[in-house]
C-alpha cells in the first residue's frame, strides 16, 4: 500500500444566510450526500444538525482586526484556531463546511483563507453559498449583513420558493442579480439542490472560467436603487500591463473597502497567456493563466461587486488601460 | 581534512510511535518519566530507564492537544477535543487516574502547571480555570474575554500567570486571583507567550508577524518586525548570555530567529537568522544548562545549533516532519515527536567514550 504523501488541499464551503433561511437543512443534505466521506462542520449558530458526526464543532465567531485598521486584514480567529487543530489528523477530512450566523460578515471568513498562512496552505475555499428565504428576505433588505451575504456569494439558493408566487420570485431574482452578476442562482424548495452545484464549484480557483450572467451583460439599464451592485465590463482589445497595474492599485487604495469582490480575465498586450485575477476588498490575487487558443477571441471580462460603485468611472478607468 | 566531531553529538537511543500526529510531549521534573499524546487521542507514559511504555489512554478519535507533568512529577494532566481534563497521580509506583474534569462542547487547547505548587491552569474557550490537585478543587476561573485563550504560561516563580489571545496578553497575580489583571496590549493577536526563566521578560509571538518583548514593569516593549509569517513558538535559554540576560529563540515559517540582549540600548536586541530549515518550524527549545538550541520542523529535521548560532548536528527519523520537541530536565537527552506519530529519543554521547560506561 502506498501512503498518500501528496499534500491534499481540503475544499471548504461557506454557508451564509439569515436564521431560518434553510442553512441547516442544506447542511444536513450535504452531510447525507457525503455519506462515507469525512465532513468536518464548523457552526457558529445553534442548529439541529441531524447527522451524527463527531466532527461538528460549535464555536463562537471571533473577529481579529489588525492594528493598521485595514479591513482586508480582518480575519476569523476561531477558524484559524479550529482548522489548524483539525488539520493535524493524518486521515483528515474530505470536506469542510463552515456555517456562519445570519449576522456574520462574510468578508473576514473569506479573507482568512487568503491571509492565514496555515489555513491557506492546507485548505482551499471552494465557494460561498448563500441561502435566501424567498418569503422573508424583504424584511432584511435594510440590513447590511443580508446585502453583503448576497454580494459575496458564489452560489445563491432562493429557498422556500413554494411560499411565494413566480412573479415575486422573478422580481427577487432580478434584484439579487443587479447586486451580484457573478453568482449562480438556483430556486429551491427545502434547500433541494444538486450537490455538484454547491460542492466542488471552484469559485476561488483562478483557472476556472469566469462566468458572468449573459443577461446581465445584455441589459442596458440596471436597477440602481441599491447601493450595492455589480459592474461588469466585457471589451475586446489588449491592455497595457503597467497602466492596468496603476489603475488597479489606485482603485484598491481608494475604493478597496467598498469593493467586495472582483474577478476577471484579461488580454495583456504582448502576452500569449490569459491573465486571470480575483480580489476580496484590497486582497488581490492574479496570475498568467493558460494560453489563448488560436481560434479564441481575445477579450477582457471583469466583474466588480461592491457598494457605491461608479460604473462610468470604472469603465473609463478600464478603457484608459487599453493600448 | 579530518571530520570534526563535536563533543555534543547526539545518537538515537529509542524509537516508538503513536498512531497519529504527536501533539505534545512532557518530561517529568526528575526525568524519570516521559509522556506523549496524539491527535488520535492516545496518551503514553514511558519510563526512561528501560523505555517501558504504558498506554494511559488508547485511541478515542478525539485529539489530545496538551499534556504536562506537575513541577515535581507527581501529577500528569492532559486536555483536548473531548473537553476533558484528566489527571493521573504518579505518587505510588503505578499511574493512577485521580480526576476527570468534564467540560461540555469546548476544546481544552492549553494547560500549564504552576512551577511551584500543584495548581493546574487549563483553557476552556475564553476562560482559564485553575485547579488545585491537593484540594481537588477549582481555585479560580479567569475570563480572558477578548477571544479564546491561544496560549498560557506561568512565571517561573509561580507568582504570575499570563494568558494570550486577541489583543495581546493579560497577566494575573496568582496570590490574588480576584485582583485586576494587567493587560499587555498588542494590536493583533498573540499566539505564543513565554516568560523568561529569570522572571524579567515576557515574549509574545503575534499573528501579525511581530514579536514583542516586555520587560516586567517597563511600559515600553520592544517590537521586532520582519518575520516571514506569524511568530508561532518561543523559547528562552536557562543560561544567560555574557551580559546576564537569557537568549530568546523565535520561529516563523521555516525561519528561526535568535535574539540576544545587547549592551547598547540603541541596538536593544541583536538578531541572528537560522535559515537552514526547508519546512515550517514547529518547535524550538534550549538545552537546560547550555545555549544549545534544538529546532524541529516539518521538513523532517531536528537541527541543533551551538550557542544558538552554528548548526552542529541534524537529526532525522520523521520523514513527513516533526511536530514537537522537549529536552530532558538535565539536558542530556532530547525527545521529538512526528507528524505521523513517530517518537524518538536521542542521547548525548561524549566523544572517545566508546567502551564501558
Amino acid at each position: 500500500m502506498v501512503a498518500a504523501d501528496i499534500p491534499s488541499s481540503v475544499p471548504v464551503a461557506v454557508l451564509t444566510g439569515y436564521l431560518g433561511a434553510g442553512k441547516t437543512t442544506l447542511l444536513n443534505r450535504i452531510l447525507t450526500h457525503e455519506h462515507g466521506k469525512k465532513v468536518a462542520v464548523i457552526i457558529n449558530e445553534f442548529g439541529e444538525v441531524g447527522i451524527d458526526n463527531q466532527l461538528v464543532i460549535d464555536a463562537d465567531e471571533e473577529i481579529f482586526e489588525m492594528n493598521n485598521g485595514c479591513i482586508c486584514c480582518t480575519v476569523r480567529g476561531d477558524l484559524i484556531r479550529i482548522i489548524g487543530n483539525l488539520m493535524k489528523r493524518r486521515n483528515k477530512f474530505d470536506h469542510l463546511v463552515i456555517e456562519t450566523t445570519g449576522l456574520a460578515d462574510p468578508a473576514p471568513v473569506i479573507q482568512t483563507f487568503f491571509m492565514d498562512e496555515d489555513v491557506r496552505s492546507q485548505t482551499s475555499l471552494d465557494a460561498v453559498v448563500t441561502v435566501v428565504d424567498a418569503k422573508h428576505i424583504h424584511q432584511h433588505w435594510e440590513a447590511d449583513e443580508a446585502i453583503e451575504q448576497l454580494a459575496f456569494a458564489d452560489v445563491i439558493l432562493l429557498n422556500k420558493t413554494d411560499l411565494v408566487t413566480p412573479a415575486e420570485l422573478d422580481e427577487l431574482e432580478q434584484r439579487i442579480r443587479s447586486m451580484n452578476a457573478m453568482a449562480k442562482i438556483y430556486r429551491t424548495k427545502d434547500a433541494q439542490v444538486e450537490m455538484d452545484s454547491i460542492l466542488g464549484v471552484g469559485a476561488f480557483d483562478l483557472s476556472r472560467a469566469l462566468e458572468i450572467d449573459p443577461n446581465f451583460l445584455g441589459e442596458d439599464a440596471h436597477d440602481h436603487d441599491e447601493t450595492v451592485g455589480s459592474v461588469a465590463i466585457a471589451e475586446s482589445g489588449a491592455l497595457n500591463f503597467e497602466r492596468l497595474n496603476d489603475w488597479m492599485g489606485e482603485l484598491l487604495r481608494n475604493q478597496g473597502p467598498d469593493i467586495f469582490r472582483m474577478k476577471g480575465i484579461l488580454n495583456i498586450e504582448g502576452e500569449d497567456n490569459r491573465f486571470v485575477f480575483q480580489g476580496v476588498h484590497m486582497l488581490f490575487d492574479g496570475r498568467a493563466d493558460r494560453p489563448w487558443k488560436p481560434n479564441e477571441t481575445r477579450k477582457n471580462e471583469l466583474v466588480f461587486i461592491g457598494r457605491n460603485l461608479d460604473e462610468a468611472q470604472l469603465r473609463e478607468g478600464f478603457r484608459g488601460c487599453l493600448v | 581534512m579530518a571530520r570534526t566531531i563535536s563533543q555534543q553529538e547526539f545518537k538515537q537511543v529509542w524509537r516508538g510511535g503513536l498512531s497519529d500526529y504527536v501533539t505534545a510531549i512532557s518530561w517529568s521534573g526528575a526525568g524519570r518519566y516521559l509522556a506523549a499524546c496524539s491527535a488520535a487521542g492516545e496518551v503514553v507514559l514511558i519510563s526512561v530507564s528501560g523505555f517501558q511504555s504504558t498506554l494511559l489512554q488508547s485511541e478515542t478519535g478525539y485529539s489530545v492537544d496538551c499534556l504536562a507533568f506537575s513541577h515535581d512529577g507527581q501529577f500528569l494532566a492532559i486536555g483536548g477535543q473531548a473537553g476533558q481534563v484528566k489527571i493521573w497521580s504518579l505518587q505510588s509506583g503505578a499511574p493512577e487516574l485521580i480526576t476527570t474534569l468534564e467540560n461540555k462542547s469546548v476544546w481544552v487547547d492549553h494547560l500549564c502547571w504552576s512551577p511551584t505548587t500543584h495548581e493546574l491552569a487549563f483553557s476552556l474557550g475564553k476562560y482559564v480555570q485553575v485547579w488545585d490537585a491537593d484540594t481537588q478543587d477549582v481555585v479560580a476561573t479567569l475570563n480572558f474575554e477578548a477571544s479564546t485563550v491561544l496560549d498560557l504560561d506561568w512565571r517561573r516563580d509561580g507568582k504570575y500567570l499570563a494568558l494570550a489571545g486577541y489583543q495581546g496578553a493579560k497577566v494575573w497575580n496568582t496570590n490574588d486571583w480576584d485582583a485586576e489583571e494587567e493587560a499587555l496590549d498588542i494590536p493583533s493577536a498573540t499566539v505564543a507567550i513565554a516568560w523568561s526563566p529569570d522572571n524579567q521578560f515576557i515574549a509574545e509571538g503575534n499573528l501579525d508577524n511581530t514579536l514583542t518583548v516586555v520587560e516586567w514593569n517597563n511600559p515600553a516593549p520592544w517590537v521586532m518586525r520582519g518575520f516571514p509569517g506569524k511568530v508561532r513558538q518561543l523559547a528562552w535559554s536557562e543560561v544567560p548570555t555574557r551580559i546576564g540576560v537569557p537568549m530568546l529563540a523565535s520561529c516563523s515559517g521555516a525561519t528561526v530567529v535568535v535574539w540576544e540582549r545587547d549592551r547598547d540600548e540603541r541596538v536593544g536586541w541583536a538578531s541572528r537568522i537560522l535559515g537552514n530549515h526547508q519546512g515550517v518550524v514547529q518547535a524550538i527549545a534550549f538545552q537546560p544548562g547550555s545555549l544549545l538550541l534544538a529546532s524541529a520542523a516539518e521538513d523532517g529535521w531536528v537541527a541543533l545549533w551551538q550557542r544558538g548560532t552554528r548548526l552542529i548536528q541534524a537529526l532525522t527519523g520523521a520523514p513527513n516532519g516533526f511536530s514537537c520537541l522537549v529536552w530532558h530536565p538535565q539536558g542530556h537527552q532530547l525527545v521529538a515527536g512526528g507528524l505521523n506519530g513517530e517518537l524518538l529519543i536521542w542521547s548525548q554521547t561524549l566523544r572517545g567514550q566508546g567502551f564501558g560506561k
